[in-house]
């Protein structure tokens, strides 16, 4: 905003004027503006990058201490040096912060000469020593990306670090003024100003000198710059973000084209030397090592009009995309399977393709399927195309996902990026299914629906109807794409909360689903989903059950029985018929199996939790059977922290339950108050009921925020309404848990009465009552 | 009764130390610190290390005293520790609920 960059120009001025009062007429000496000063972004929290240079005279110390203490005194933080010139270059020689700050030196006052040869004379040595620090630039800005992360994608980005940041920019002009890249263009800069405007604006809002905006910062920030909510922001930030880092990129790459080849030291190696203009030849060297030809014209034709080049693709001189509109995917597609980037001066070229018709011909479709198959070299491939502005152009609706962020911990990337990673993910295992293309297209729409209001599968269903019937699918193709869209959650949801071995279970999944054309693609979209959602989303205990489910309904589709519910392993049958108790803990790969065996009676499953979770472990599922009058528990677990703890402690503890002889409730109290306290406010818990999920028992479905010895807790309130719990299955989503429990009432049958029913739901909600800490206000 | 605590430059510490004998001060706490304050430890106006914060060492004088004698004993310690240079450190006093002195047992003033 206008008032804002106002505001920076006008603390500059303000700090000139007052630091040239200062300094006052002194013969020798200049003050010079380095870093943010001396680009005149003062924000209200900025350092003052003040540099005090002198000719070698006497009595600078004197002159100092008659700048630094009253700046000191004011309150404001300062960044100062007083150097001579030649000084202050041989800093910047092993200091890059220094010579990129040496960069923006800006005269406020005394001897302008001076000031104006450290300019020239910083300059030189930049460009001097140009290929060597461009590479330590770009290992910088390889640190920070890692450190930071990426400035589109974060929920609490840091505004000035991140890759996308405000740094960026400075690196790409850093890059400029060695001549080896265009300074930045207007897009960036605009890019730059929205970053930098809410930099200021957090400033403003904390009244700190804060670089990351962090959750709760986001209304009040969107409120200063006059944006509707946080969301607002976060799509601005994402779009200015993401113009950065690709015109950042983009500049790298002209250091050194294609990449650092391999076995290329990532920094020093052999000064480059001089052309005649003083131009690092840093592009040649690249050039040379594609070919013998030393101008760098090997081209090598990648489709029709397209071809590659010093690492990129660019397009045929004799393309012509005013009569060609089939072209922006034909290049794409072929950039994206040579894994090269599209030029710069291709993308622009590209933008004149006059629109495809719609419905598009059949080269356009195929041409798309060709970019998604690709992998994860479409990635950046789309990202091109995008901020030419040429995806929304193909794909009107996309413009509603892009930028949105996802207000969810599970997810790291925006839904426009999350959707072409699913489509990457997918595009590796699309050998997998019968119609890959189809895969691919499901992958890049399943979550389009979430840049409209209401449950995404369904908007998103009616959204990828529009977009078959855009890009001219078949009937048929459009509505497998339309009900994998819809049920794209059906899978990883069934699986992990419902227990697969109740024949409803399978049954309703495969009415659901239908065709086993439709399971596939539904089976590797869950995958490619899961994968691209984030760490937190997908695991192989997700994978396991997944696959398990796929199995079943497969199964049931080719018209075979279910299998019939999950058998008890001979070894668990030998020690049933001893008849308990006994206990046996079986190590798998990253969780646990134990085995409880114990005479028949109610509340076995909750309580053993109990003793399972005071032992800090988490319970992903329980499944009880009987043996006879015996009940054999088996439940998966997994360590809350690091490693397992010691069978013989947990199967002791197991055994004094089973006799009686632990009180399980104190033992979690005491856990419980040596739990760190929480202080977010969790939405109240959520107790469901249904009934069509198993015919053999009710299920109870729990949404509440995870704690230790959730299922105990539960599984205790089930218990006193007088009910017995065969299975349990627990997934954790972030600080979210979603329970799901089989209970049955005292005669082993699904609930009925409306009150017993009600007395569940009140009894669960009271048992998450007490579960809060007192502590929380 | 209060704690008074400063934080100087570690050549001072002897003039401090005798400054407070003379008003009559008999037990102090010092410890080895080190720390930096507006200056990010910039420790002289001529050198200047950009975008850098070092950690300066410091000397940490805690004295316990009655509540009326604060006020002068921080005088007294301020008046010792100066050089008027950047770097000199910060006083501050904080209020004491209970003083025991080991050996006796004696708490409160008496214990000072």
């Amino acid at each position: 905003m206008a008032a804002f960059a106002a505001d920076r120009l006008n603390r500059s001025l303000h700090n000139d004027r007052w630091l040239a009062s200062l300094l006052g007429a002194e013969s020798g000496v200049a003050l010079v503006a380095v870093g943010g000063y001396g680009r005149r972004e003062l924000l209200p929290r900025s350092d003052l990058d003040v540099l005090l240079l002198h000719d070698g005279r006497n009595g600078i110390a004197a002159i100092a201490d008659r700048i630094w203490y009253p700046v000191w005194d004011s309150g404001a933080e300062l960044d100062h040096a007083v150097r001579t010139v030649p000084q202050a270059r041989r800093v910047a020689k092993s200091d890059l912060k220094v010579a990129l700050g040496l960069l923006y030196a800006r005269h406020v006052a005394g001897d302008p000469d001076l000031t104006e040869s450290l300019r020239e004379g910083a300059l030189a040595d930049w460009r001097g020593d140009a290929q060597r620090r461009l590479s330590e630039l770009r290992e910088a800005r390889e640190l920070r990306g890692a450190e930071a992360g990426e400035l589109a994608f974060l929920l609490e980005p840091d505004l000035k670090e991140a890759r996308g940041g405000l740094r960026d920019v400075h690196a790409i002009q850093a890059v400029a003024a060695a001549w080896v890249s265009p300074a930045p263009g207007p897009k960036v800069r605009a890019a730059y100003d929205q970053i930098m405007d809410a930099r200021h604006a957090l400033h403003e809002v904390t009244g700190r000198r804060l670089d990351r905006l962090v959750l709760e910062e986001h209304d009040e920030v969107a409120e200063a710059l006059g944006l509707l909510d946080g969301d607002a922001l976060l799509r601005m930030l994402a779009g200015a973000a993401r113009t950065i880092a690709y015109a950042t990129d983009s500049a790298f790459r002209r250091v050194s084209p294609g990449g650092r080849p391999p076995g290329d030291p990532p920094s020093g190696g052999t000064p480059s030397p001089q052309t005649p203009l003083g131009l690092p030849s840093g592009r040649r060297r690249g050039w040379s090592r594609r070919g013998p030809n030393p101008a760098g014209n090997t081209r090598l034709p990648v489709a029709d009009g397209v071809v590659a080049q010093d690492g990129e693709v660019v397009l045929a001189r004799a393309a012509d995309p005013a009569a060609d509109p089939v072209l922006v995917l034909r290049a794409a597609a072929a950039a994206a399977q040579a894994g090269l980037p599209l030029a710069p001066r291709a993308l622009t070229r590209l933008a004149q393709c006059p629109p495809l018709p719609v419905p598009w011909p059949a080269p356009a479709r195929d041409a798309l399927f060709a970019l998604l198959g690709a992998g994860q070299s479409a990635v950046s491939v789309w990202e091109a195309l995008d901020q030419e502005g040429l995806i929304t152009a193909l794909i009107p609706d996309w413009e509603r996902v892009r930028n949105r962020p996802q207000r969810n911990p599970l997810h790291r990337f925006t839904v426009d990026r999350h959707l072409v990673e699913t489509a990457a993910n997918a595009a590796g295992k699309a050998r997998e299914v019968a119609r890959p293309d189809l895969l691919l297209l499901a992958a890049l729409l399943h979550d389009i629906g979430k840049g409209w209001p209401g449950d995404h599968s369904v908007c998103g269903e009616v959204v990828a109807r529009d977009v078959c019937a855009r890009i001219g699918l078949a009937p048929d193709d459009a509505e497998l794409i339309a009900a994998a869209v819809r049920h794209h959650l059906l899978l990883p949801t069934v699986a992990t909360r419902r227990d697969l071995d109740d024949p409803a279970t399978v049954r309703q999944v495969a009415a659901t689903v239908g065709s086993r054309a439709l399971l596939e693609v539904l089976h590797v979209l869950a995958i490619a989903d899961g994968l691209a959602t984030g760490p937190a989303a997908w695991n192989s205990w997700k994978a396991t059950l997944v696959s398990n489910l796929v199995l079943r309904t497969e199964a049931m589709l080719a018209g075979e029985p279910p299998p019939p519910p999950g058998p008890l392993r001979q070894d668990q049958l030998d020690l049933a018929a001893g008849g308990g108790p006994a206990v046996t803990i079986r190590r798998l790969a990253d969780t646990a199996e134990i085995t409880v065996v114990a005479p028949d009676r109610p509340g076995l499953l909750w309580r053993a939790a109990g003793v399972l979770a005071s032992h800090r472990l988490a319970v992903r599922s329980a499944n009880a059977s009987s043996v006879g009058s015996t009940a054999v528990t088996v439940f998966e677990v997994l360590p809350e922290f690091g490693d397992l703890p010691d069978a013989s402690l947990v199967s002791g503890d197991l055994r004094r339950m089973l006799a009686g002889r632990l009180d399980v409730a104190d033992r979690l109290d005491r856990r419980a108050q040596a739990a760190p306290p929480r202080f977010a406010l969790a939405p109240p818990p959520k107790v469901t009921l249904v009934d069509d999920a198993s015919e053999l028992a009710t299920v109870v479905e729990v949404r509440a925020h995870d704690g230790p010895g959730l299922l105990w807790r539960i599984g205790r309130a089930l218990g006193e309404c007088g009910l017995d719990v065969r299975t349990a299955r627990v997934e954790t989503l972030g600080a979210e848990a979603v329970d799901v429990f089989y209970v049955t009432d005292a005669d082993g049958k699904p609930l009925t009465g409306t009150e017993l029913r009600r007395d569940v739901v009140d009894a669960v909600l009271n048992s998450l009552r007490t579960q809060e800490p007192p502590s929380v206000r | 009764m209060r704690l008074i605590t400063a934080v100087i430059k570690p050549f001072k510490l002897d003039d401090v130390k005798s400054a407070l004998q003379a008003f009559g001060v008999h037990g102090l706490t010092v410890t080895e610190a080190s720390g930096y304050g507006r200056q990010r430890g910039h420790t002289e106006v001529y050198r200047g290390a950009e975008y850098q914060i070092d950690l300066v060492p410091k000397v940490k004088v805690e004295v316990l005293c009655d509540d009326e004698d604060a006020e002068d004993l921080i005088g007294v310690m301020v008046k010792a520790a100066q050089t008027s240079r950047i770097g000199d450190g910060k006083v501050w006093s904080v209020p004491v609920e209970t003083v025991v002195r080991v050996r006796t047992g004696e708490r409160g003033p008496d214990a000072i």
